[in-house]
């Protein structure tokens, strides 16, 4: 019975004995896209079996990665305990993760000797230098160590937390206690997450134009006959449309209305949503040029308030800019969406109480004009300023409006030479895509910033497909998750927050579903689609790190309940999720520097 | 001794091959960083270092997956495979639980491994073998997310695996011809484990399981046995991590010769009589609890249970994780036959 091919298996890439028929090796994209950097990098390709697995080991070391583990076993077999506290990077890349433990290894806690993290880069004078990161001590125990000038943050991630704006941020909690609290940890020990750019020329960057097969995360929340009939008649009804069969598509959409009216929860109002966005294109009334832009940012505050992605999305943010401007006694923050600048007062306070002393922060608000001449921007900066005096942060701050984000020219964005700077978008890239080279002009300017670090935070999703249909499809899964999980905050009756925000996503929706052209700026993409973009344009990733990841969980626990929400780690990015399926991403990127001297 | 620990690394790298070495060392030291001496996990770290990958209802080599609400209560949450029969290129979210066709079809309930309380449903290495699962036996597979170690201890992963094999046992569109569903249960490590607990229950509620599939299981005991004395730290496992597992597992206070950890010992319960489905027990020769696992074979036998074994010898754990062994091939022509002879 057995016709296999029985080629010798052991040693280097283990493909042997593979039969095609019923165990192909699922690529699942990711080894391809994998080879495909490696041919272009002129080394060999990454062991098949394990990148179906999720971990990045190029054939050719495969040999030196047994070596490292074997290592590590030796020294974690003597002292156990000795890498308790490191945080990780990364952890596909196994070489690279084993690598930086062996690195912490060499130098162990509690020497406070600056080093250079290991890479490929370790001549370049630009690389980041940073220290070494061992805790000895865990957050409870709030030792203080000595510091040097620039330090290391704590995973003290309590007090990280507490700085995020938002009533939930506040319990029950005096300000006294806040105070109390803010004062002892800045007498607390520090450590700081090394910032590990990718030691591997293995980047997340996909072959030219090539992203592989769009993956389809459902989580089937309603099994329920009408919920079942109801996802039914929407998907006609969007294929109807697709055909232009409009009578069709009429008598559907009102079926779809008749059924969601019946539909409790959050399928119901998702249906109701899409049904009314199905209907206007039906109708070809398109959304009149959309809300205002106070109107909108009122919206988003209430999505603020409800649910933890934006609050997830600026944390992480904020992370990757703090490690980036570790060391930077000036550092300017480009914000490409202003808004109410709900993301800033914890990047103050964190700053604040960097020791050493906070650096010089300059923040740039950039947002679309506004419908009444009150001056939002200004309004939002002088707010900010004052939390920064009240802390002793200096602090200046300019604002610009900007109908488009491809309107600004980075001259005037005032980057000084010897400050850090810091690009940050939040939702704002996916608008780009709605006009033809918008988005190479943005990511242009941005590189003419020379940013340290260019955050970026998008859902994840492709809603940016050529078919309608199945972006239709794409958007009815990816909203049904989000509906469920602002449904599962509980909160009952619905709060206004919670009414407020549900509007908030059926603009996005009609947009996804109604609108076309340049109209149509809900044009989500994935990380993956991201991360290729981004690798063309000459940026290459900075990775996140358990400490992130850590502090995010928690965060999560603090402002949600914990209880459907999920963080993931992706090839150094993190997301956040409904259960198992991601809904939003969180990337850094730094410009790609070239190995020459 | 540096010179034993020489012998014992060389040892295991001579019996798989490099990259099967590579993955099953990563996963020690990851697991090594994750248990921390006074018995508590490092949850947030494990979370971050698993792999993990998305439910696809796009099939990938004529596989699809999606994920449901067993029990939205307690969210406990299952993967369904469902093999994809060449038609659309994309299922549409109408058609994921549409009725099964084919006269039989075998619905594999899958528990998957870690010790109680490492990876999830959609860790990758388990989203790739309930993959092949569905191939080989045409099946639906059912990867149950149930709850881990140290924060839930016994028995809630058998709770959990309970609640699944009774959902699944109540889905009309899982039923074959004859208007039932046909239920395997299966699992590698601790999911074998479950296995055995889960058919234990379903006996005594009268729902029908057609077979047990148990995957290097894990048992114990408080007793020491000749095989690991003799394989400790040899093949990848210690002696002392199986411990820290089952103190994290079983209630506090209980040894190891507590039911769920040792079913056929001194407190385990009587299986004559009883219509307990067949079993297929694989054990890898160079597993170190495999003392344990033949005893299980033994306690089915003596119960005159139906029990197969199929014993490898110079398997490690985890060969089944990676198609590049024969060990690999042999089980799954195993298993197919196993959930194939039943129409």
């Amino acid at each position: 019975m057995n016709k296999r091919n029985r080629r010798d298996i052991s040693g280097g890439a283990g493909n042997g004995g593979i039969r095609k028929s019923d165990f192909q090796s699922m690529s699942s994209g990711k080894a391809k896209i994998w080879e495909e950097e490696q041919d272009a990098g002129g080394g060999g390709g990454v062991d098949e079996l394990l990148a179906v697995l999720g971990y990045k080991v190029k054939c050719s070391e495969m040999n030196d990665v047994a070596d490292k583990l074997e290592q590590l076993e030796m020294v974690m077999g003597a002292a156990p305990n000795l890498l308790c506290d490191t945080v990780h990077y990364n952890p596909s890349d196994l070489s690279g993760w084993l690598q930086s433990m062996l690195s912490e290894l060499n130098n162990p806690p509690n020497t406070l000797n600056y080093r250079m993290l290991q890479s490929h880069h370790i001549d370049d004078p630009l690389h980041v230098r940073a220290e070494s990161s061992s805790v000895t001590t865990n957050p409870q125990q709030q030792q203080f160590e000595t510091t040097q000038s620039a330090r290391i943050y704590d995973d003290d991630s309590e007090y990280d937390l507490r700085a995020i704006p938002g009533s939930a941020a506040y319990p029950q909690t005096q300000d006294g206690e806040l105070n109390r609290k803010r004062l002892k940890t800045s007498g607390g020990s520090n450590s700081a997450p090394p910032l590990l750019p990718s030691s591997s020329p293995i980047v997340g960057v996909a072959a030219a134009g090539t992203v592989s097969e769009p993956t389809r995360s459902i989580v089937l929340v309603d099994s329920h006959e009408t919920g079942v009939q109801l996802v039914h008649t929407l998907m006609a009804c969007a294929e109807a449309v697709q055909q232009d069969n409009l009578k069709l598509a009429d008598a559907l959409v009102k079926r779809v209305e008749l059924l969601a009216a019946s539909q409790a929860g959050a399928m119901g109002k998702v249906a109701t949503y899409f049904a009314e966005a199905l209907a206007r294109r039906i109708y070809k009334i398109y959304p009149q040029d959309c809300l205002d832009a106070s109107s909108s940012d009122i919206l988003q505050m209430h999505f603020y308030e409800t649910c933890p992605y934006l609050k997830f999305a600026h944390f992480t943010a904020n992370q990757a800019i703090l490690e980036a401007f570790a060391t930077a006694s000036k550092v300017h923050v480009i914000d490409f969406g202003l808004k109410q600048g709900m993301q800033w007062p914890a990047l103050i306070q964190a700053l604040a109480l960097r020791p050493g002393g906070p650096p010089a922060f300059r923040l740039t608000g950039i947002g679309p004009p506004q419908a009444d001449n009150m001056d939002a921007l200004q309004q939002v900066g002088w707010k900010l300023a004052q939390l920064a005096e009240a802390i002793g942060v200096e602090f200046q701050f300019r604002g610009f409006v900007a109908n488009s984000l491809a309107d600004i020219d980075p001259s005037m964005v005032d980057v000084r030479p010897d400050e850090a700077v810091a690009v940050n978008s939040v939702f704002e890239l996916h608008p780009m895509l709605a006009r033809p080279g918008a988005i190479d002009k943005v990511l242009s300017s941005i590189k003419s910033m020379k940013p340290k670090i260019f955050t970026i935070v998008e859902q994840e999703a492709n809603h940016n497909g050529p078919f309608f249909v199945e972006r239709f499809n794409e958007a009815l899964h990816y909203y049904s998750s989000l509906f469920d999980s602002l449904e599962g905050s509980g909160l009952v009756p619905p709060t206004q927050d919670l009414l407020m925000s549900e509007v908030y996503l059926g603009e996005q929706i009609c947009n996804v579903v109604a609108s076309d052209g340049a109209d149509r700026v809900e044009r989500h993409e994935t990380l993956t689609q991201w991360r290729a973009r981004m690798g063309m344009a000459g940026f290459e990733p900075v990775h996140l790190g358990s400490n992130a990841f850590r502090q995010a969980s928690m965060l999560l626990a603090l402002f949600a309940g914990g209880n459907g929400y999920r963080v993931e780690e992706n090839n150094g990015c993190l997301m956040l999720g409904w259960h198992t399926r991601p809904l939003i991403a969180t990337s850094a990127w730094q410009l790609i520097v070239s190995d020459s001297p | 001794m540096a010179g034993i620990n020489e012998v014992n690394r060389n040892e295991s790298k001579m019996v798989v091959p490099l990259n099967t070495w590579v993955l099953i060392s990563n996963f020690k030291l990851a697991y090594n960083l994750l248990r921390r001496p006074d018995g508590t996990f490092n949850r947030h770290l494990a979370e971050f270092l698993d792999r993990k990958v998305p439910a696809n209802a796009t099939p990938v080599d004529g596989v699809f997956s999606f994920d449901v609400f067993i029990n939205r209560s307690t969210s406990l949450l299952s993967r369904i495979y469902r093999p994809a029969h060449g038609e659309e290129p994309q299922i549409n979210i109408a058609d994921l639980e549409k009725p099964v066709t084919a006269e039989v079809v075998p619905v594999i309930i899958f528990f998957h491994g870690g010790s109680f309380a490492h990876s999830s449903a959609n860790s990758t290495i388990y989203d790739t073998l309930c993959r092949r699962l569905v191939g080989i036996c045409k099946a639906v597979v059912v990867s149950v997310n149930y709850r881990r170690a140290p924060e839930n201890r016994y028995p809630c992963a058998y709770d959990d695996g309970w609640a699944a094999l009774n959902w699944v046992n109540s889905r009309t569109w899982l039923q074959s011809k004859d208007s039932k569903v046909h239920i395997y249960l299966a699992g590698d490590s601790s999911g074998g484990n479950i296995v055995h607990h889960v058919a234990l229950q379903a006996v005594e509620s009268n729902i029908e399981v057609l077979g047990n599939i148990l995957l290097n299981p894990m048992f114990g005991g408080e007793e020491r046995t000749e095989s690991e004395k003799r394989f400790d730290g040899k093949y990848f496992v210690t002696i002392r991590d199986r411990d820290w597992y089952w103190r994290a597992f079983l209630p506090e206070g209980e040894d190891r010769d507590h039911p769920a950890c040792n079913p056929f010992g001194p407190k385990g319960k009587i299986l004559e009589g009883i219509k307990f489905p067949k079993s297929l027990v694989v054990v890898a020769g160079l597993d170190l609890i495999q003392d344990w696992q033949l005893d299980y074979v033994k306690g089915l036998e003596k119960a005159g249970q139906k029990v197969k074994l199929l014993y490898l010898e110079k398997a490690t754990i985890g060969f089944y994780l990676l198609p590049n062994n024969n060990h690999f091939y042999t089980v799954m022509d195993e298993i197919s036959a196993f959930v194939d002879s039943n129409c």
